[in-house]
């Protein structure tokens, strides 16, 4: 089974803990989880570490995740990284945007484990659980 | 808006994000207008945040302490005795985030709005004014949700 290495970007330290613990429950191996409070430390993280998938909030302080989107889309090698947006917005107008910026994949506030696994399949182009 | 339509989707976002978050279940729930002060008092936790668009308005959740806790756990998958007052605080905020959120896109699925940060308040469960108040009943105490829609001018 495919091992991650994930980055969760979210000003609540509660959400963060959260969305660790869905990925738990969703039968996904994740190997690393790096956490960061905005866009900002999400960036200072990224120059250091090689992650599978970023999972981001929209609201956040400093920089928020539309920011973080469009930056990571600018750079030669954080484009290259699946970024899945996880947000109580679920605004078409705000979905659309937001995978225009390059999200590959949109999970709405709630959620339960499977969905957050089957859409971060989805955006590392994993089928039926292989990849 | 018809009134009973805010009711509607103030019961079935908080049903849903209390089953989804928290594996918690509403066991019973009354709606209606409450007064400012019903269920404060200083053993209660109230997140309180703006959201503007169209309509503009607030939001508010009020617990007691103890479900706090409950709640916690619940959404941090860890015992009763290992939440801690800010975690059971922040996890009071993001649950009046996410049932905000969720009661707007119900009411208004084609608007985007812009939801504040949630802050932490003195226990005050309702607003000043006409308001759409929901009391939730989840065994280990009752969860208070208060919207309040201003009006276009």
């Amino acid at each position: 089974m495919m091992e991650l290495q994930v980055l969760i970007v979210d000003d609540s330290p509660v959400m963060r803990a959260f969305i660790r613990r869905v990925l738990d429950l969703s039968g996904l191996v994740v190997s690393r989880c790096l956490e960061a409070s905005n866009g900002e430390e999400a960036l200072r993280l990224l120059e250091n570490n090689w992650v599978d998938a970023v999972l981001t909030d929209i609201n956040m302080p400093e920089m928020d995740g539309e920011e973080l989107l469009r930056r990571m889309s600018e750079h030669d090698v954080f484009r290259l990284i699946p970024v899945l947006v996880v947000s109580t917005d679920r605004t078409e107008g705000r979905i659309q945007k937001m995978l225009s910026l390059g999200a590959k994949g949109y999970v709405t506030k709630p959620f339960a484990p499977e969905t957050l696994r089957e859409v971060l399949e989805q955006s590392l182009g994993v089928v039926n659980g292989s990849e | 808006m018809e009134a009973n339509e805010i009711k509607t989707a103030l019961a079935s976002a908080v049903e849903d994000v209390l089953e989804t978050m928290c594996f918690t279940t509403v066991l019973s729930s009354e709606q209606g207008t409450v007064p400012r002060g019903v269920d404060g008092g200083a053993l209660a936790i109230t997140a309180a945040l703006r959201f503007h668009g169209c309509p503009s308005g607030g939001f508010r959740v009020s617990v007691p302490q103890t479900l706090a806790r409950v709640l916690g756990a619940g959404f941090l998958g860890v015992d009763e005795s290992e939440v801690s007052d800010a975690q059971a605080g922040d996890v009071v905020c993001e649950l009046a985030n996410m049932i905000c959120g969720s009661v707007l896109s119900r009411l208004e699925s084609e608007t985007t709005f812009r939801i504040t940060h949630p802050e932490l308040i003195p226990a005050e469960p309702g607003f000043e004014g006409p308001s759409t108040c929901g009391r939730f009943d989840l065994g280990d105490g009752v969860l208070t949700a208060s919207l309040q829609l201003q009006q276009a001018i």
